[in-house]
């Protein structure tokens, strides 16, 4: 297991290199001038252009930069931001907030998910399985623009206003983790309706087996019969995509931070590239690139718990 | 579990009938299946019935309703789709068919126990074996994990399992195909069932393999006087085992016999062609014979007799007429118009 967990590792270094430098080239090519933009309409002084080319190294080709780039991001140094700020202050509790954000949609997606998922299985073909599954057709008919402001509305302003009840905050993250219930249902919508769908799909595959058949036999009470041994060989398919839609949340949380007006890294994303900010941007989508192969291996590591046949050396 | 009220008291094992009721009585029992294409009526009248201690093979090919017949003893067919509109199944004198589905819990695998035919899917692969054996014990008879690991390990000894107590943690994937099965084997004896029912328990198996299992389950039902239904479409495995032989097809069953008055000498011409095409070493470089045609459609049973489109033998009224089973001798009966010419081997 250790060297296995080593050389997924070491398998994560030239996924790293390729994606940073992908992005590197990508950005790169962004037309406008990032130091005409700290200028606006101003006429740029020819000295700070030429001071700030070459501290910036833009004179020299694509490579060579991207090596600079690099060498600093081995030594922990994502860069400075050409107004001198360095790009790690501006991350600054920015992924803290995307990363709470990302975790409490994937709680509740995967609670909700699971849930809606397993009932549509046991009552396969009835009015609740039809039911659950009309839903997550609305559910992913429903852009998060629409359910991110209906919810604020509903939810936030006039349970409060009716009801008396305040407990879904909706904007600013004054109010520790309750913050992030609305935006996290917002943000989890599209993924539940996946998720039940695989579940459903899993379990019903699985009730299938000969070893379900075996428990059954064996007199095990219905309970026991779904609960163990059905539903731990229904779980790696799940566990699959829940690992890989935490990637998904975390960069995909622009829309839902700007509606709930969080400051997270996704609309740091957006701005910095208005802004011609590259080392922001390659450095957001560095740390991304890292968290979704943590996740990744996570999973992996998961399916040997999961399932005994699957043994990595 | 926790209700043993329900547990072997729920049947009365000194109640008046059992002198005259066998252990286990399948009676008239119709099984079908709701399909797209309409009702499969994969078991139309089956009886037969079983003592403690005797072996009852169960011949027949693919489709002919024995496993179906073995399902709804156990209570395990799925219904939906599946439905007994007629028949009884019972055990010591009660009808299984009425219980609750609580009290057929408590019956299947505690007294009513079943073999299935591929250990490697039969068993759950994310658990180890131990547990899966284990699991009888601690879900039926709450021990402690501790003893009922112990049990465990007693089984495997039992069953013959090398290195028991070593391999009581290994997955089923990490056994042979035999060791697979002994632990099937092993499982289904756990809590010492008073019948066992082995629904082609060897046909995954390599033929020195097939032997030993054999071997293992007569030597488990001598010990322990249970009494044991072997579903099987394979004579040569019967003969050394089974004490009766009863034939289905489509459905229903062709003929009962006595083990020993069978081979060379059925009643049914299906037995026969069945027979007959069990290959033997003295008739190297001949054809095999093979009963001609193919079983017939479940949603679409032949008139009459339902193996009259593939039999030798036929006759008019055999189109038309749908054979009771005569009575041969006291142990021997056939599902055949002309039991006594397919007998004397005047037919056809």
């Amino acid at each position: 297991m250790g060297r296995y967990v080593v050389r997924r590792l070491l398998q994560a270094i030239p996924v790293l290199l390729g994606t940073t430098f992908l992005i590197f080239t990508l950005v790169y090519w962004l037309p406008g001038d990032p130091i005409q933009a700290l200028a606006g309409d101003r006429a740029v002084d020819p000295v700070f252009r030429a001071t700030m080319r070459e501290m910036f190294h833009l004179d020299e080709p694509l490579v060579v930069q991207y090596g600079y780039y690099i060498q600093g991001i081995f030594s922990g140094d994502f860069g400075t931001t050409f107004r001198g700020l360095p790009v790690s202050t501006i991350f600054e509790g920015k992924f803290q907030i995307t990363l709470n954000l990302a975790m409490t949609a994937l709680v509740i997606e995967a609670i909700v998910g699971i849930g809606l998922g397993l009932i549509a299985a046991l009552r396969r073909g009835k009015a609740t399985d039809t039911a659950i599954l009309a839903f997550t057709l609305l559910l992913v008919s429903i852009p998060t623009l629409v359910s991110g402001f209906v919810l604020q509305l509903v939810l936030g302003l006039q349970l409060k206003t009716s009801t008396g009840i305040d407990f879904f905050p909706v904007a600013g993250t004054s109010e520790g983790w309750r913050s992030y219930l609305l935006p996290g249902i917002v943000l989890a919508g599209t993924s539940i309706a996946y998720l039940t769908r695989l579940t459903r799909t899993s379990l019903m595959e699985t009730l299938r087996a000969d070893y379900v058949r075996t428990a059954i036999a064996k007199g095990m009470p219905r309970r026991r019969v779904l609960g163990r041994h059905a539903l731990r060989n229904s779980l790696i398919p799940l566990v699959t995509y829940l690992g890989a839609d935490l990637g998904a949340l975390m960069s995909g949380a622009v829309i839902t931070e700007t509606i709930f007006n969080l400051n997270g890294i996704g609309r740091q994303l957006v701005d910095s590239v208005y802004l011609s900010e590259n080392s922001v941007v390659v450095g957001i989508v560095t740390v991304l690139v890292l968290i979704f192969i943590a996740a990744n291996l996570i999973v992996d590591l998961l399916y040997a718990v999961l399932d005994p046949r699957i043994r990595y050396e | 579990m926790k209700n043993p009220s329900v547990d072997t008291h729920l049947l009365p094992a000194d109640s008046g009938t059992i002198g005259t009721e066998p252990l286990l009585a399948v009676d008239n029992l119709h099984v079908e299946f709701t399909t797209r294409q309409g009702v499969a009526r994969a078991v139309n009248g089956v009886s037969y019935a079983l003592n403690a201690g005797e072996t009852l093979a169960v011949l027949g090919e693919s489709g002919s309703g024995k496993s179906v017949t073995a399902q709804a003893i156990m209570g395990i067919l799925d219904m939906p789709p599946a439905r007994i509109p007629k028949g009884q199944i019972r055990f010591r004198g009660t009808d299984l068919l009425q219980l609750s589905e609580a009290q057929r819990s408590q019956i299947r695998g505690q007294q009513i126990a079943m073999i299935f035919q591929d250990a490697l899917s039969a068993l759950n692969p994310v658990f180890t074996v131990g547990w899966q054996i284990a699991e009888m014990f601690r879900v039926h008879k709450g021990m402690s994990k501790k003893a009922a690991y112990a049990k465990a390990v007693e089984l495997m000894d039992r069953v013959r399992i090398p290195a028991a107590k070593q391999r009581v943690n290994d997955y089923p994937h990490q056994f042979s195909g035999g060791m697979r099965q002994r632990i099937m084997i092993a499982m289904s004896i756990a809590l010492d069932p008073e019948v066992l029912i082995a629904d082609e328990p060897t046909t995954a198996l390599d033929v020195t393999v097939q032997a030993q299992i054999m071997e293992l389950l007569a030597e488990l039902q001598r010990e322990s006087n249970m009494g044991l239904i072997l579903i099987t479409h394979d004579l040569g495995v019967v003969a050394d085992v089974a004490d009766k032989i009863a034939v289905m097809y489509g459905g229903r069953i062709v003929e009962n016999a006595p083990v020993h008055d069978i081979y060379g000498n059925a009643a049914h011409p299906y037995t026969k062609g069945l027979l007959e095409s069990i290959p033997r070493v003295d008739m190297k470089g001949q054809e095999l014979y093979a009963i001609k045609g193919l079983p017939p459609n479940l949603l679409d049973m032949p008139t009459g007799c339902a193996f009259h489109p593939r039999c030798p033998f036929r006759q008019d009224d055999c189109v038309t007429d749908v054979p009771a089973l005569h009575e041969i001798s006291g142990t021997r009966s056939s599902a055949c118009h002309y039991w006594r010419e397919v007998l004397d081997g005047t037919a056809g």
